[in-house]
């Protein structure tokens, strides 16, 4: 049981799902993205990982065109968001605080999708709500955060988009439904024609799935790439505790750990390491996540109360 | 998006249909009745058994007659609890991401449920026009009102503009503030304040008023529901009297301007001795008002002042909302 078919036009082998140049966003005096220059190709699980007021839900909210930027291009699907049917027709954007009528139930949604959709999977919501055990005809807001959640994540899906923009879609889910949730937009993905982007501050479940990643922090873009690249071009550098001058001009140095006894160092690989004194090892996706949020941790803390979570 | 917006106002749609099919029943009940008194005051009239009660008769029942004039306030209703959370209530819960991620341009969004709030608006003033203005049909024959402020803006067409302007009103406050409350608040506001701008300073001079100078003695009534500005009396120098309220009045001139053969028989219905006559005739008096006939003029052009407002508003709505971040 998939919601996701193949999407006539798309999956051009090679082509970006999104590209962004020099994109920035104010709000007032407050930048909630500083020139940001991302690319996912099509056919990704993107994870979009940053601390909170980072700016992924405003690099989210630029993607889908429900924000216009203050600066830099923006290209998604082919063309730059617009209000187009079209264009709206092959974004499923799903947003923080899981936006449906509190007062039409999930068989409402359902009809109100069908009436404003060029494709409709309405079937597809049934089935997996049933599934779910979650009622058809009970408001909305009388449901649990959860099962709220999986409604609109259904409604989504059967929207049949070409790019997915997922929100923090998992918070308000409990593991096993998480899995489920990630097992089924892997399927998607799988299955040819949809490519997703998606917030998440859980590293982990991330991990499972995501072939890419955007790693935002201070509204600028730390790191964006494949994730096995980007693993590969970082090393944890173990070595007694001495003088790195040597390493830090040839390597560029993401963090340093000094305890009494010995140095760590997280790099991104220049070239081959030569002191014989480090011991190099593979760093994990957490690890690397946690050192750039680390590199940057003074002004993004510094920038915390003002940057906020945009709305 | 018709579908949509059917949905989520359904219940406000299914209250006010309830309570327009109410006071229809109501209105047409009292409304016979009132028809009926009339007609027999009118053959009583006819038969020759006085008039006289006709021109003070009060048709209806107080409970309605108060239902009636509280009508003054049915326009607004729609701005308060349509108009206002239109938007709002959608910014304040988030929906709008939800509505404006399916594939619906924000542009045709608001069209729609712009397009059918001012109908359901338009139908709202309207019917409650009609029936007001059917059931008061005996009343302003008698009393000859219908021009007079309170009165005028609860017949005729312009309830239907009363309520276009509310909702366009609570539209525009509610998409500039995106705050339910604050948006009620702002168009009750809003929504008295013009109209009382426009009742009790503007409306008099959409046109000249006519004025007309007659002796006392003779009198003069302009023909109809004419609407009353100004009255007031000029001595035998042509100097404008003033209008003490401590003292009685013969022939609308205060008798301390008379002589005391006037003031003695000032009580009740008399004859004036010829002396007071004499004097009478010396003073003459004025009126200033809106003639009968221009009230469907008055009526169009009070419309059109609010057809322009509520498109201003509805505007300045829909830039608002199509130009900010979603």
């Amino acid at each position: 049981m998939t919601a996701m078919h193949e999407v006539p036009g798309s999956a051009l082998p090679g082509a970006t799902a999104i590209e962004t140049s020099g994109l920035s966003k104010r709000y007032g005096k407050v930048t909630a993205l500083n020139d940001c220059t991302v690319s996912v190709p099509q056919g990704r699980i993107c994870a979009l990982i940053g601390p909170n007021g980072a700016g992924k839900t405003t690099l989210l909210r630029l993607l889908a065109g429900l924000a216009r930027p203050t600066a830099g291009q923006v290209t998604v699907n082919g063309t730059t968001p617009r209000q187009d049917p079209a264009f709206l027709a092959d974004i499923g954007f799903l947003a923080q605080g899981i936006p449906l009528y509190r007062r039409l139930s999930a068989e409402d949604h359902i009809r109100a999708g069908a009436h404003l959709n060029p494709r409709w999977d309405a079937e597809s919501v049934r089935e997996r709500l049933t599934a779910l055990k979650i009622p058809l005809d009970r408001a909305v807001g009388k449901l649990s955060g959860g099962q709220r959640a999986q409604v609109a994540l259904a409604l989504i899906l059967a929207k049949q988009p070409r790019l997915l923009l997922l929100d923090e879609p998992v918070a308000a889910l409990d593991p096993l439904a998480r899995r489920n949730f990630l097992g089924l937009l892997a399927d998607g993905v799988a299955a040819g024609g949809l490519t997703v982007v998606l917030s998440s501050h859980l590293v982990a479940d991330l991990e499972r799935v995501c072939d890419h990643l955007i790693m935002l922090a201070s509204a600028r873009v730390q790191l964006c790439g494949d994730i096995e690249e980007l693993l590969a071009e970082h090393q944890l550098l173990t070595g007694p505790r001495k003088d790195t001058t040597a390493i830090e001009q040839s390597q560029r140095v993401v963090q340093v750990t000094r305890t009494p006894r010995q140095t760590t160092l997280l790099v991104r690989l220049n070239g081959p390491v030569i002191d014989p004194a480090f011991q190099a090892s593979d760093v994990s996706l957490e690890e690397l996540v946690l050192a750039y949020m680390g590199e940057d941790a003074p002004p993004a803390i510094a920038n915390l109360s003002t940057v906020g979570e945009e709305k | 998006m018709t579908w949509l917006v059917w949905r989520q106002h359904r219940v406000q749609l299914y209250l006010g249909a309830a309570l327009l099919a109410a006071f229809a029943v109501l209105i047409v009940i009292t409304g016979i009745q009132v028809g009926n008194q009339y007609h027999a005051a009118q053959a009583a009239c006819a038969a020759g058994h006085g008039c006289r009660q006709l021109g003070g008769l009060f048709l209806g029942s107080h409970a309605v007659g108060f239902l009636i004039i509280s009508t003054l306030g049915a326009p607004v209703l729609v701005g308060l609890f349509v108009g206002a959370p239109l938007v709002a209530a959608e910014a304040e819960a988030g929906t709008t991401q939800f509505a404006w991620m399916q594939s619906v341009t924000r542009k045709r969004w608001l069209t729609v449920k712009i397009g059918w709030m001012l109908l359901a608006a338009a139908i709202w003033g309207g019917v409650i026009s009609a029936l007001v203005t059917w059931w008061e049909g005996p009343n302003n024959a008698v009393q000859l009102d219908a021009f007079d402020p309170g009165r005028f803006d609860i017949m005729g067409i312009v309830p239907v503009a009363y309520s276009l302007f509310a909702v366009a009103l609570g539209i525009a406050a509610g998409t500039l503030l995106r705050r339910v409350l604050p948006a009620i608040a702002v168009t009750l506001a809003g929504f008295i304040a013009v109209r009382a701008v426009v009742a009790l300073w503007l409306r008099q001079h959409y046109m000249s008023p006519v004025t007309v100078f007659y002796n006392v003695t003779s009198g003069f009534t302009p023909p109809g529901s004419y609407w009353q500005l100004a009255q007031g009396g000029l001595g035998p120098n042509g100097q404008q009297l003033a209008q003490p309220n401590n003292t009685p009045y013969i022939d609308g001139v205060p008798a301390i301007y008379l002589p005391a053969s006037c003031r003695q028989v000032s009580r009740g219905a008399f004859t004036p001795p010829p002396s007071c006559t004499q004097a009478l005739s010396h003073f003459r008096a004025y009126l200033t008002y809106q003639p009968a006939d221009r009230y469907w003029t008055f009526q169009g052009i009070e419309t059109g002042i609010f057809l322009f407002l509520a498109a201003v508003l509805i505007a300045v709505a829909a830039v608002t909302l199509l130009r900010r971040d979603a």
